[in-house]
Order: C-alpha cells, then sequence, then structure tokens
C-alpha cells in the first residue's frame, strides 16, 4: 500500500468510528438489569398537571398570550357553570395528560418495550427501547399517545415523544399543540414512588420549556387488580348549551 | 401578558370556587350539572343497579304522599372504584329500600351524584370510598 493509499484508508477509517460513535445506540437492556416497578401505582397531588404553583386550583404553564387568553376563558366559563371535558365523550385523555389522571395504573418493562397501562379507558403507552427511531416524517400523523422512544440510563428511563394531537393538561383546559415534545426522565427513587420528571416543548403555544415533576405511589393492597373499562356501554353524559349536561332514562329522547 | 384573575383577590375567591371541582372530582366528566352546594335526601324502591362504565348509576322508583311514582337516578361511580369501595353488583337488588344522600341536578330534573347510601339494616355504602386505595 502506498502512503497515499493508507492515509485515505486512515481518514476513511476513523470517519467511520466518528460516525459510529455519533450513531451508537444506547447499550441495549437486558432482561437482568431491568428495575422492579412491579405493583399497581397511582398518581401523587391533585388532578392537575402541574402541582408545584401555589394555587392549588390552577397551574401556570409558560403560555403565549394568546394561548394565556384561551386558558382565562376556560376557566371564566368554568366560574360561570359552563364545563367540558373531552373525556365525557369518552375519548382518551391521551399523552401527555395521562400523567395527571387518577386511578391505576401498572408498568409492564422488557427490554425493548415498556408498557405504561392506565386503569382509565384501558390506556396503554408505548415506548420503544429497542433502539429503533421515531418514524420518518412524512409517516407522522396526531397520535393519543403520540409515538414514544427511549433508552436506560442505568434504572432511569429517558423518553421522547413527538406525533401528538392537539389537547388539554387536564381539566383545567390549558391546551397544547399537536407540536409539542415531551421529554421525560422517569426512576423508583423509593421502594414505593416513581418519579417522572417532564419537559414540555411547544413553539406553538410555549414561551419556553415547561419543567413538571409528577410522583406515583405503590397501592399497599396487591390484591388489587385492573379491570377493562369500556367507557361507552352506559355513558349518560352529553354536551349540551355549552356545558356538560346528563340523559336520564325517563327524559324524551333519551340515548338509551 | 398577565391574566386578569391573578391580580385580583375577588376572582382568586371565585376562581377556588369555579375550579374546586376540577380539581378533586374523580369522574369521566364535569360536575357542572350537579349542584354540590345543594344535598337532597330521597328514600326509594331499587329498580335497577347499573353497574357499569364510565359511571354506575342507580335508578330507584319514589312514590309520594299521593301515590304517584317516580324514577329517580343517581350517578356512582364506575365499576372499579364502586369495588374498592366494598359496593359490589350485588350490594343492591332489585326491590330493596334505600335512602340516598345526593347532590341534585341544577335543573331540578330527578337525578343527582350520589353521596352514599344507606340500606334498611342501617349499613351506609359510601361509591367515594375506593376511588384513592390506600398507598405504601
Amino acid at each position: 500500500m502506498t502512503d497515499r493509499k493508507c492515509v485515505v484508508w486512515s481518514f476513511v477509517g476513523l470517519a467511520a468510528l466518528a460516525w459510529g460513535s455519533a450513531t451508537a445506540a444506547p447499550p441495549a437492556m437486558t432482561w437482568d438489569k431491568l428495575p422492579d416497578w412491579s405493583g399497581l401505582w397511582t398518581m401523587e397531588g391533585r388532578i392537575i398537571f402541574d402541582n408545584s404553583g401555589k394555587d392549588p386550583h390552577r397551574q401556570f404553564p409558560p403560555l403565549k398570550p394568546e394561548y394565556e387568553a384561551k386558558y382565562a376563558k376556560v376557566v371564566q366559563d368554568a366560574i360561570n357553570g359552563k364545563e367540558f371535558d373531552p373525556l365525557t365523550h369518552c375519548l382518551p385523555a391521551g399523552f401527555p395528560r395521562v400523567l395527571a389522571e387518577p386511578f391505576l395504573q401498572e408498568f409492564v418493562l422488557r427490554p425493548e418495550q415498556v408498557w405504561w397501562i392506565h386503569e382509565q379507558q384501558n390506556e396503554i403507552r408505548r415506548i420503544y427501547t429497542d433502539g429503533r427511531p421515531h418514524p420518518p416524517a412524512d409517516e407522522l400523523y396526531p397520535l393519543w399517545e403520540g409515538h414514544s422512544i427511549g433508552h436506560w440510563e442505568g434504572d432511569t428511563l429517558v423518553v421522547d415523544t413527538i406525533s401528538l394531537r392537539e389537547g388539554i393538561y387536564d381539566r383545567t383546559g390549558a391546551i397544547h399543540s399537536d407540536k409539542a415534545h415531551v421529554t421525560e426522565r422517569i426512576r423508583k427513587i423509593d421502594a414505593n414512588t416513581i418519579e417522572d420528571r417532564i419537559v414540555v416543548e411547544d413553539p406553538v403555544t410555549l414561551t419556553k420549556p415547561w419543567h413538571v415533576t409528577k410522583r406515583y405511589k405503590k397501592l399497599s393492597d396487591p390484591s388489587l387488580r385492573i379491570d377493562h373499562w369500556a367507557c361507552e356501554e352506559d355513558n349518560r353524559a352529553v354536551f349540551k348549551n355549552g356545558t356538560t349536561d346528563i340523559v336520564l332514562p325517563s327524559d324524551q329522547g333519551k340515548k338509551r | 401578558m398577565k391574566p386578569i384573575w391573578r391580580d385580583s383577590f375577588l376572582l382568586s375567591g371565585l376562581l377556588f370556587a369555579g375550579l374546586a371541582f376540577m380539581g378533586d372530582t374523580w369522574a369521566h366528566h364535569s360536575f357542572a350539572m350537579f349542584d354540590r352546594n345543594k344535598e337532597v335526601t330521597i328514600k326509594g324502591t331499587v329498580k335497577h343497579f347499573n353497574y357499569t362504565n364510565p359511571h354506575s348509576w342507580l335508578d330507584i322508583l319514589v312514590t309520594d304522599d299521593k301515590g304517584q311514582v317516580k324514577e329517580w337516578s343517581f350517578e356512582m361511580e364506575g365499576p372499579s372504584s364502586l369495588m374498592r369501595s366494598g359496593i359490589k353488583p350485588g350490594s343492591l337488588k332489585p326491590g330493596e329500600k334505600i335512602t340516598v344522600k345526593a347532590w341534585p341536578l341544577r335543573d331540578g330534573r330527578p337525578a343527582g351524584a350520589a353521596i352514599n347510601i344507606i340500606k334498611e339494616d342501617g349499613t351506609v355504602l359510601d361509591p367515594r370510598k375506593g376511588l384513592r386505595p390506600p398507598t405504601s
């Protein structure tokens, strides 16, 4: 091999090494290294996305003025007795709102996927930890749970979620757009607590990233279980005259 | 831009009243149609106990002084929470005499959200007991 050829191949080799290290997937998780997140869990705190504010009935995402105004209207309507929540139509909470929903939850950990299962309406988040990327841009469309990929950094599950629907963070009605991008660092901080450190970035609605921490507590009764939740089987709630109403069996034109 | 209510003590009071439900009520819908400032106590006979999602409904027949029978309906939590409250599908049987304490509908129709149910033997059923199961 001539000197020149040697130099060229050295460059090629170095470039390949550099490319390899830049794109190398984190070490794959193995069964023996998965942490123990078994059991049933339920959210700590109130049914509000961010409990950290001083006002327990209101939260303060760094909303742009036009979205702050929209939020103000929803709050004012609630004060005036006009309230509506998409859950009323048995639509899913969706992500990231599902992080702020009550009832029971469980985590199923496999090396290549994590399933975060909610009792409410059987919602399941699938977090792919097998090293796959998000789907290509032309295959993305708004999803209730978005598309989540993750990897493990020790016992911390790091999750990246895109491809969300426009939605609300919780019943207080603050809005996020379908451009919201959510990153999470989820870990068990003690035997009975799983913590999720959340960062929401949304170029449409937020002026800066919103940092929120949520915690989930382990239920003390291991005999409890999650049953299927068929929300449409007897839903008597309706949207009427700008607010939530109930259809009774005795009403004319009743739903059922 | 600051929203107006952040600067107003009066409005924060209103906000507290208005949003108290949003944070506290674990229902799949808003509680706007129920009047949580009012309680009614209704005695009747169980017609049907619908142990269903997203909410269970207890339909009872109520006879007034003139012998007229009217149907009242009471919303309760869904099966998962009711089971954790110790209220099972067979806990309220058709024909059973019961007393229901409830937050009534604002519009006056014969329905409400059940606070508790007292059976003839005095047993009190609390449908909200299982909303938050004990944690370690």
